[in-house]
């Protein structure tokens, strides 16, 4: 039975590393397809999947919920823009990652207040008010261009010494953005199935009992806070190239909305989640973007229908009704036994 | 030097009691649901643009009296959006994790934008100043625009009478037991789910109402919405979520904070005010005045 093969052969790893492959074919072929309005989309998307993922590792794992996501996003943004723009001629690699390590620096200052004292609400409390500092600091700093931004942000050229990629060709960078991405998710994948992410989710179960265990909750929940900001940032650097501009949008506490909204709606216990999120979430955005106010009432209604009637997101009800496929097929198989 | 100081204090208390004017409801709401009102900002806007239609539409002239009486109407609309609100939502949020709740209530918020958006469109709109407000005095050095005197004057009637019902009235006492232990004012005979509700009515009643109040201070756009509430949020945190004097005390605080910074170090505006409530959150995350059976 067609089912029966879905089934068995998508559940497996074997199933999910084919529909990854799968993904990354379409991705890939994206910049085929007439216009190039696509490509840019789907660019956008590929980076704010990551910048949900790295918001999922904190939320989905750890339970606490951070309003500043957008800061370190912002921060690895403009600090890759603003080191690629510096006239010592830092390569682009260089940058990336020291834009990164920014975001990353900034996340463990924060966590190191935040985690210390404040939970649930606070939390989130005082993740946004810090956050705003950056945005503060974004909007008035002549350096970062002020409420302007920042204008004119090329893409780069990979200087491997031997050899050169100038990404301004073509889409090389489309294809850039892809693997940077794709490597990063890779390592969130890593991080959400490996041992720290085991602990992390047993420390949202029973904080007291993984204690008790001889686990330094605080300092897990340190290390979830500070890859979910330093991945943030990588994704954010790779921004100010693919649209040429920087606003400081980015990194008001709005946006931090963004990787949360994705993350409910694709379902925030399953590590896939966000990125379904972000997909539909795009998707959405795309076809009532001429419709001032309705995409308002699109998105606020689809996030509040999930949060009161649909808390496992997209992946939670795909699972719902695998399950209840799975019933119906055991009572099916009872019945024919029986009938026998 | 004397006159730097009264400054301070002026433009400390204009800005203080601005945003107290949105945070009394915010603080009330959270004080007895336990919850994060995003939405606040929202029907804070929507009290803004109902009372500015009111306005336009009955032609209201620029009197004193229609102007309040156009804030009032708004404060109304918007306290029936909340009982409605509250029947819908809020009730559903009360056994949700906190994140979830925080969630919603922001999804709240960008209906409320979307509403906005859609009712009134996405250009700026301008209410006209009360004539009777429209001045301003020059007193010991000190440049003072009567609509700052008014909002001033506005956010303390405001906080006094607020207080003297929290402490005073038997309405007011039947709340804060509430607030403080539902499962016992339920065994009492009080009913509680009828004082959510009705708090819930009164804090969306002075959202709407703030809305009007403050509409001549600013121009109109779907943008209100996440404007003030987190100065709002700031101020209920630091004064002690749940707690009206708590909040009173920490605008005219972060007020005076604000006010030093854009005299004295006008670099990067908002900053101190980020820190100052990080700061509070980090030393003393009860806020200024405690509230008893608030979580």
């Amino acid at each position: 039975m067609r089912n029966d093969f879905l089934d068995v052969y998508f559940s497996g790893v074997k199933g999910r590393a084919s529909l990854v492959l799968a993904m990354l074919i379409l991705v890939a072929s994206v910049p085929f397809s007439p216009g190039s309005g696509l490509t840019f989309l789907v660019g956008l998307l590929m980076i704010q999947a990551v910048f949900a993922i790295s918001f999922n590792i904190l939320f989905g794992l750890t339970g606490l919920i951070s309003f500043g996501q957008a800061a370190y996003f912002a921060a690895g943004a403009y600090g890759t823009a603003y080191l690629m723009q510096l006239d010592v001629g830092m390569p682009f690699l260089v940058a990336w990652v020291l834009g990164g390590l920014i975001g990353g620096v900034f996340a463990i200052a924060v966590g190191l207040v935040a985690l210390r004292r404040a939970s649930g609400i606070y939390f989130a409390i005082l993740s946004l008010a810090l956050g705003q500092l950056v945005y503060t600091v974004i909007r008035y700093s002549d350096a970062l261009g002020r409420d302007d931004g920042m204008l004119g942000i090329d893409r780069p050229v990979l200087n491997f010494f031997l050899f050169q990629i100038d990404l301004g060709v073509g889409e090389r960078y489309f294809y850039f953005i892809l693997i940077a991405t794709a490597l990063l998710v890779a390592f969130l994948w890593w991080v959400w199935h490996g041992k720290l992410g085991r602990v992390l989710f047993a420390i949202r179960q029973d904080p007291d009992r993984v204690r008790f265990l001889g686990v330094n909750v605080q300092r897990y929940q340190q290390y979830a806070f500070v890859i979910g900001g330093t991945t943030a940032a990588l994704a954010g650097g790779l921004m100010g190239p693919w649209a040429h501009i920087l606003t400081p949008e980015l990194a008001h506490w709005s946006y931090s909305a963004l990787p949360i909204l994705m993350s409910l709606l694709g379902g925030v216990a399953y590590f896939w989640g966000p990125v379904a999120g972000a997909i539909v979430f795009a998707w959405l955005g795309y076809i009532t973007r001429t419709m001032p106010g309705i995409q308002e009432l699109v998105i606020g209604g689809v996030l509040l229908v999930i949060v009161l009637a649909l808390p496992g997101g997209i992946a939670g009800g795909a699972a719902r009704i695998r399950q209840w496929l799975r019933r119906r097929r055991l009572t099916n198989e009872k019945e024919a036994g029986s009938n026998a | 030097m004397l006159s730097e100081v009264g400054l301070v204090v002026f433009n400390g208390l204009t800005w203080g009691m601005a945003v107290f004017l949105v945070a009394a409801g915010l603080t009330l709401v959270f004080g007895i649901l336990h919850i994060l009102n995003f939405s606040h900002g929202g029907f804070f806007m929507i009290g803004a643009y109902v009372s500015y239609q009111l306005l336009v539409t009955f032609g209201g002239g620029s009197a004193l009296s229609f102007y309040l009486a156009a804030a009032f109407g708004g404060g109304l609309v918007v306290a029936f959006l909340g009982y409605v609100i509250d029947r819908l939502v809020l009730r559903r949020l009360k056994h949700v994790d906190h994140a979830y709740s925080l969630i919603a209530t922001y999804a709240l918020l960008v209906l409320c934008e979307g509403f906005v958006e859609i009712t009134w469109g996405v250009d700026y709109r301008g209410m006209a100043t009360p004539e009777i407000l429209a001045g301003a005095s020059f007193q010991h050095g000190i440049f003072m625009p009567t609509y700052s005197m008014f909002v001033i004057g506005a956010g303390v009637v405001l906080f006094l009478m607020l207080d003297a019902w929290m402490q005073y009235s038997r309405t007011g006492k039947l709340v804060r037991s509430v607030a403080i232990d539902p499962w016992m004012s339920g065994v009492l005979g009080v009913n509680t789910v009828a004082v959510y509700t009705a708090v819930v009515v009164v804090g969306f009643f002075l959202a709407g109402l703030a809305g009007g109040l403050l509409a001549a201070n600013q121009s109109l756009s779907p943008a209100l919405g996440s404007q003030y509430i987190i100065q709002a949020f700031g101020v209920i945190i630091v004064g002690g979520i749940g707690s009206v004097r708590g909040a009173f005390l920490a605008s005219v605080l972060l007020g005076i904070v604000v006010a030093l910074e854009s005299l004295y170090f006008p670099y990067y505006p908002g900053m101190l005010f980020y820190l100052a409530v990080a700061l509070f959150v980090m030393f003393r995350p009860a806020g200024l005045i405690k509230q008893r059976g608030v979580a």
